[in-house]
């Protein structure tokens, strides 16, 4: 037989049943809607809140902080202090997977230009490290280097918010580096009267773009080197009880950051320090958690859609049966006529493989609307049965994604269950006896 | 013109049986004949005598227990079913008592149907199908569905997609059996005609001696037996000598198997008649 008869021949026997055609293809529409769309749920979930994880923070990196906190015998959480050194820095060095490690130093600084004042965060770390923690694109300026380490780092919103305060009224002002003279001074300890206060003026800057990440936007960084010698300058300048706290703060790190080369061996890592003796903390890990339940949500969705697919496929395996016994004679006359037994099987697998296609077809029509409607109004439903109980879900957010693959694949699918539920019915035709069938009514 | 005849069918030792749970029963036994190209041969029995097995066999819907069915050469009970649905496209055509036909097409589908096995182009197709019933005096009918049409009339559409591929034997399982007389003439005289019209080999069960006067060659069969085969027209010789009056007169019985007594005394006699006229 040629093709196009076939094809002719196979769409002409399904329009012959309209009523049980249609049937068994809204079986499959509705078989198609349910693994799309719980796929679609699925990635939907897993995309919302790695996004959000993401906003909040680079996935890589991991934090050894000084004061950090264990779970004692009774299960309470006791606050302890990490003791770090450039030793523990070289042993982390050499862990594996170590892209990049940095120890800082953190200090709130007082920030003056003119009457205005503000506050800001400087963040030391080893300059040569500053490209590989994920910062932000660089607005203006260069990266400090050994060299040149006097540059620092200072985030978009860092220079918002300056305030005056003369008697009962408050001015606000926002600093234009460049053009207003900024400048700033360390605030731990009481300045000795009698000697000249450190005041750094920002001349020698670089600006981050705008970014989403709190981490950036209102923070400066320093070259390590430069921030010690200014720190001792500074300490220089404090009363003897004071100048000796100073210093000792500079001997023990408050944080040691790690860059991983992976997001897949950030946990190992982690491990391997926790090993070493010291707590630490990552994004990732909690990602990692949540990574974890939604895997189990997104497989118990894809089981539900599943069985639905299933019995779409029992559905279309009995249509073909039925349609056989109808049809017995027919197969009978047609083998008597010279069909060959391939013909016959390849009609029947076309009927059900169409099936399937018109199915899968309108299956997929029906998902976008589904999954049109499931972001619209199903936000909070879904929301609270998602990990992490909706806090990781913003406004607007799409719980239900179709990627492009996924309509191509569940098609493709919807075709081979068909097919395959028309296999054993299509092989039972070509056995059917020429004179037993044609003896048969109809 | 004499030489030009050749041997079509040839059936040698062919038997079947049956296995009805644990009784055998022995539908043909032992079954040797040959059919001649452009013959018209009529397999006449009662039911249950083993004719319609014989035409399954001949025709390879059903597998001889043993024994050799040659068909134009070849021996189609070693044919594979690919094979043989191919040997089908290409030589045979049938015509059933119930006439077969595809319910759910009009006339001329069904009679297109055997040359869309054949891949035939739809556009001949059409017209080989439509001078086809023509042909068979159906011309206003093409677009009705079987249902549609009268017993003799789905019997033409029957006859036509029997012959439209223009195969070079075709078998016929009781055609009218479920006709009335006045048709059942009209049907036989139009499957002899056409096979006539194209030097087609006609093989033709029935039970009805009358619808046997048709046939150039009537094969006796009772209970899986053959026995005896009746030449009335031998088309091996010209003409004149075979369009002489029919029946009992011209009657000559060339083979006995397994005859009951009394036949083999009267055939015994018949052939000293014979010898005694040459």
């Amino acid at each position: 037989m040629r093709i196009s008869d076939l094809i002719i021949m196979g769409l002409r026997n399904l329009s012959r049943r309209k009523a049980r055609t249609a049937l068994t293809v809204v079986g499959m529409v509705i078989g198609t809607i349910s693994i799309v769309v719980m796929v679609s749920i699925g990635i939907g979930m897993n995309e919302t809140f790695t996004k959000s994880v993401m906003e909040n923070g680079s996935m890589t990196i991991i934090s050894i902080y000084k004061d950090s906190y264990v779970e004692n015998e009774n299960g309470n959480y006791q606050s302890i202090e990490q003791k770090m050194n450039d030793a523990l820095v070289e042993q982390i060095k050499d862990i594996e997977h170590v892209d990049a490690v940095t120890p800082i130093y953190n200090k709130y600084v007082q920030l003056t230009s003119g009457k205005y004042q503000s506050g800001m965060e400087l963040i030391a770390m080893d300059c040569a490290a500053m490209p590989k923690f994920g910062f932000p694109e660089l607005k203006e300026g260069e990266y400090p280097t050994a060299e040149n380490n006097q540059i620092i780092l200072i985030g978009a919103e860092a220079m918002r918010d300056f305030y005056y305060f003369s008697g009962r009224t408050v001015k606000q002002k926002t600093i234009e580096l460049g053009k207003d003279k900024v400048s700033f001074t360390f605030q731990e300890y009481q300045v000795n009267e009698k000697k000249k206060p450190v005041t750094v003026t920002l001349n020698n800057y670089a600006l981050f773009a705008e970014t989403q990440d709190y981490r950036y936007n209102y923070c400066s960084y320093i070259d390590l080197e430069y921030f010690k010698s200014l720190y001792t300058k500074y300490a220089a300048t404090l009363k003897a009880e004071d100048r000796k706290k100073a210093l000792a703060s500079l001997e023990n790190y408050e944080e040691i950051r790690i860059n991983v080369d992976n997001m897949k061996n950030v946990m190992d890592v982690q491990k391997t320090i926790e090993a070493m003796g010291y707590k630490c903390e990552s994004d990732m890990q909690y990602l990692n958690s949540m990574l974890e339940t939604s895997n189990m949500l997104q497989m118990v969705l894809g089981a539900i859609g599943l069985v639905a697919m299933l019995v779409s496929a029992i559905n279309i395996a009995n249509t073909m049966v039925m349609s056989i016994y109808e049809r017995t004679k027919e197969i009978g006359i047609m083998k008597v006529l010279g069909c060959y037994i391939r013909d016959i099987k390849k009609l029947f697998l076309f009927e059900s493989g169409m099936i399937g296609l018109i199915g899968g077809t309108l299956g997929i029509g029906c998902s976008y609307l589904a999954s049109y409607y499931i972001n619209k109004y199903g936000g909070n439903l879904l929301s609270s049965i998602m990990p992490g109980g909706g806090y990781y879900t913003e406004e607007g957010a799409k719980f239900s994604q179709i990627p492009i693959w996924l309509p191509l694949a569940a098609t493709l699918f919807a075709i081979v269950v068909g097919v395959l539920a028309g296999y054993i019915p299509a092989r039972r035709a070509t056995k059917i006896s020429a004179i037993e069938a044609m003896k048969t009514d109809g | 013109m004499g030489e030009n005849i050749e041997t079509i069918i040839e059936v040698k030792n062919v038997k079947k049986i049956y296995h009805m749970g644990h009784e055998r029963i022995c539908a043909l036994n032992d079954v040797n004949f040959t059919i001649l190209k452009g013959e018209f041969c009529c397999l006449l029995g009662t039911s249950g005598s083993g004719k319609s097995t014989l035409l399954n066999l001949m025709a390879g819907i059903e597998k001889a227990s043993g024994g050799q069915i040659i068909i134009k050469g070849k021996n189609i009970s070693k044919m594979s079913e690919n094979n043989l649905a191919k040997f089908r496209q290409r030589y045979l055509g049938f015509v059933f008592q119930s006439y077969n036909l595809m319910n759910s097409m009009t006339a001329l589908e069904n009679v297109e149907f055997p040359l869309v096995f054949k891949k035939v182009p739809a556009k001949r197709r059409k017209k080989l199908a439509r001078d086809m019933l023509i042909k068979v005096g159906l011309a206003s009918r093409l677009k009705h569905k079987p249902k549609e049409m009268s017993g003799g009339q789905q019997q033409r559409v029957g006859i036509a997609r029997a012959f439209v591929a223009n195969p070079q034997i075709v078998f016929a399982d009781e055609p009218t059996g479920n006709l009335d007389t006045k048709t059942t003439m009209e049907v036989m005289d139009l499957i002899k005609d056409m096979a006539k019209a194209n030097h087609q080999t006609i093989v033709m069960v029935t039970h009805d001696p009358r619808l046997a006067s048709y046939a150039d060659k009537i094969i006796h069969i009772l209970d899986g037996n053959i026995q005896s085969v009746e030449v009335l027209h031998d088309i091996t010789k010209p003409e004149e000598q075979t369009a002489a009056p029919l029946e009992s007169e011209q009657k000559e019985k060339k083979e006995v198997t397994e005859g009951k007594e009394k036949e083999t005394v009267s055939i015994e006699k018949e052939k000293m008649k014979e010898e005694e006229r040459i």
